[in-house]
């Protein structure tokens, strides 16, 4: 199971993302800078988005799914009830595993935005793919809440999952670091020694390292374990 | 000072609070009422009883910006200089000078490169970029933003950071998720099921919540 990205380049006016590489069975994150192209490779990932030049293959791969950045792209029921049914998951066990219990016959666009999100990952991570493309998975939850994904995609063991996100702080644990850095992806490989070459490493990260800690992966844990290290 | 009297709205009930002039993070669990809050402070909704003063006037009589967490939901217009334009058309100031301050305010948040650019084809980042060009061109009293940095880049939400704390507005009230960015700000507001359980300065704030994963991982790592 991997996805093969073949000399792919996506081109606009003034604009292109070239990418090459192979994601590999296990967690990736990817990074880079506002506008460079995180949500375009995401689609393209996703096969949502033909490249101008070359090819996407995903080998292996018999179901995915896409997370967008903004929840509210995905809603199609006018009531939660609707939208968990339009998913083909149980309702009840959705607002229970959302934290959102006696909601049902709310509409989902009058939940907050972090709502929204803890419904609609609920939801994504009800069922299992071979490939899942989540992009600003962290965007709106609460600091509690993004403990809780982090978990839940950390306890993915098969499949290809990707991550785009600008998180600084809370990480599930990953495989390979990925980055998207002038028109074009890096791969940077598996951590910790992705951590050397890793440009938009976050802050906090980056200061363990400079003292000689380095952790043994990116998740809460891993870092305070770094941290407090002798 | 912004005064918050008796405030009660949906799930919103807050006896009293003040808020200073600088920047206020408000903090807390997914539906704990914080953009309830932000809506009343920059008058988008009247609370139901209570009152918001802003230096003695309601939100509704004072310069106020405002970016929504919902990045498609701050645009009208569009391409980029139509939106940021906007809100100086609305109040009338001569097309020559709109012209300079949009071109300013778009070199200031060092998105030039997107000036003709339609709205609807920007990354996420880049159109809460262009919603805060939007909110800050008429150099509001009352700058609100709501979970405006869950789309940026470290870097970016650092720069918009130093944009805050050097332009001048009397009031930035902030709702964040990054504990790190709430630290950096002058006063947090921490929220839960609708009152303001704490509020102070960050480590005074900080200080009650410990061993709660609202509390900054940088602290608890010491870096």
């Amino acid at each position: 199971m991997r996805v093969l990205l073949d000399n792919t380049c996506l081109s606009r006016e003034g604009w292109s993302l070239s990418a090459r590489g192979i994601f590999a069975e296990g967690i990736h994150l990817v990074s880079g800078d506002t506008g460079t192209g995180k949500t375009t490779l995401a689609l393209m990932l996703a096969g949502l988005l033909p490249p101008s030049s070359g090819t996407v293959y995903r080998e292996g791969i018999s179901s995915l799914m896409v997370s967008f950045q903004f929840p509210e792209y995905h809603v199609t029921g006018t009531t939660i009830r609707d939208e968990c049914i339009s998913w083909g998951v149980d309702p009840t066990a959705i607002l229970t595993a959302a934290n959102l219990r006696d909601r049902l016959d709310h509409s989902p666009l009058k939940l907050s935005r972090g709502e929204l999100k803890r419904l609609h990952l609920a939801c994504v991570m009800a069922r299992e793919y071979d490939l899942l493309v989540l992009d600003e998975p962290f965007s709106s939850l609460d600091c509690r809440e993004k403990e809780r994904v982090c978990i839940e995609i950390s306890h993915r063991t098969t499949g290809v999952t990707v991550i785009f996100t600008h998180e600084q702080m809370q990480f599930p644990r990953v495989d390979y670091i990925w980055e998207i850095a002038h028109g074009s992806l890096h791969s940077r490989g598996s951590i910790p020694g992705a951590f050397e070459v890793w440009e938009h490493a976050p802050e906090m990260i980056k200061k363990l390292i400079a003292r000689g800690k380095v952790p043994e992966n990116i998740t809460p844990s891993d870092l305070l374990e770094a941290a407090c290290r002798t | 000072m912004i005064l918050i009297r008796n405030l009660r709205h949906q799930a919103l009930d807050i006896p009293s609070l003040d808020i200073l002039p600088g920047i206020t993070s408000v903090i807390g669990p997914n539906g704990s009422g914080k953009t309830t809050l932000l809506k009343c402070c920059v008058g988008i909704t009247e609370p139901a009883a209570g009152s918001v003063l802003v230096d003695g006037l309601p939100p509704r009589e004072t310069e106020t910006g405002w970016v929504n967490e919902f990045p498609d939901r701050n645009i009208l217009f569009e391409t980029v200089a139509d939106e940021v334009a906007s809100p100086l058309r609305f109040r009338r100031v001569s097309c020559d000078m709109i012209s300079g301050r949009v071109d300013h305010q778009l070199g200031v948040m060092g998105i030039i490169h997107l000036r003709d650019r339609a709205v609807r084809d920007l990354s996420g980042g880049e159109k809460i970029l262009v919603a805060l060009a939007a909110a800050l061109v008429h150099s509001p009293r009352v700058l609100v933003l709501d979970e405006y940095d869950s789309h940026l880049d470290a870097g970016r939400a650092r720069t918009i950071d130093g944009i805050l704390r050097s332009g001048g507005i009397p009031y930035v009230i902030r709702c964040t998720q990054q504990m790190e960015t709430a630290a950096l700000s002058d006063r947090i507001v921490y929220l839960e099921n609708g009152r303001a359980v704490h509020h102070g300065a960050p480590h005074e704030v900080f200080s009650t919540l410990s061993g709660s994963a609202f509390y900054p991982l940088s602290l608890r790592c010491g870096t």
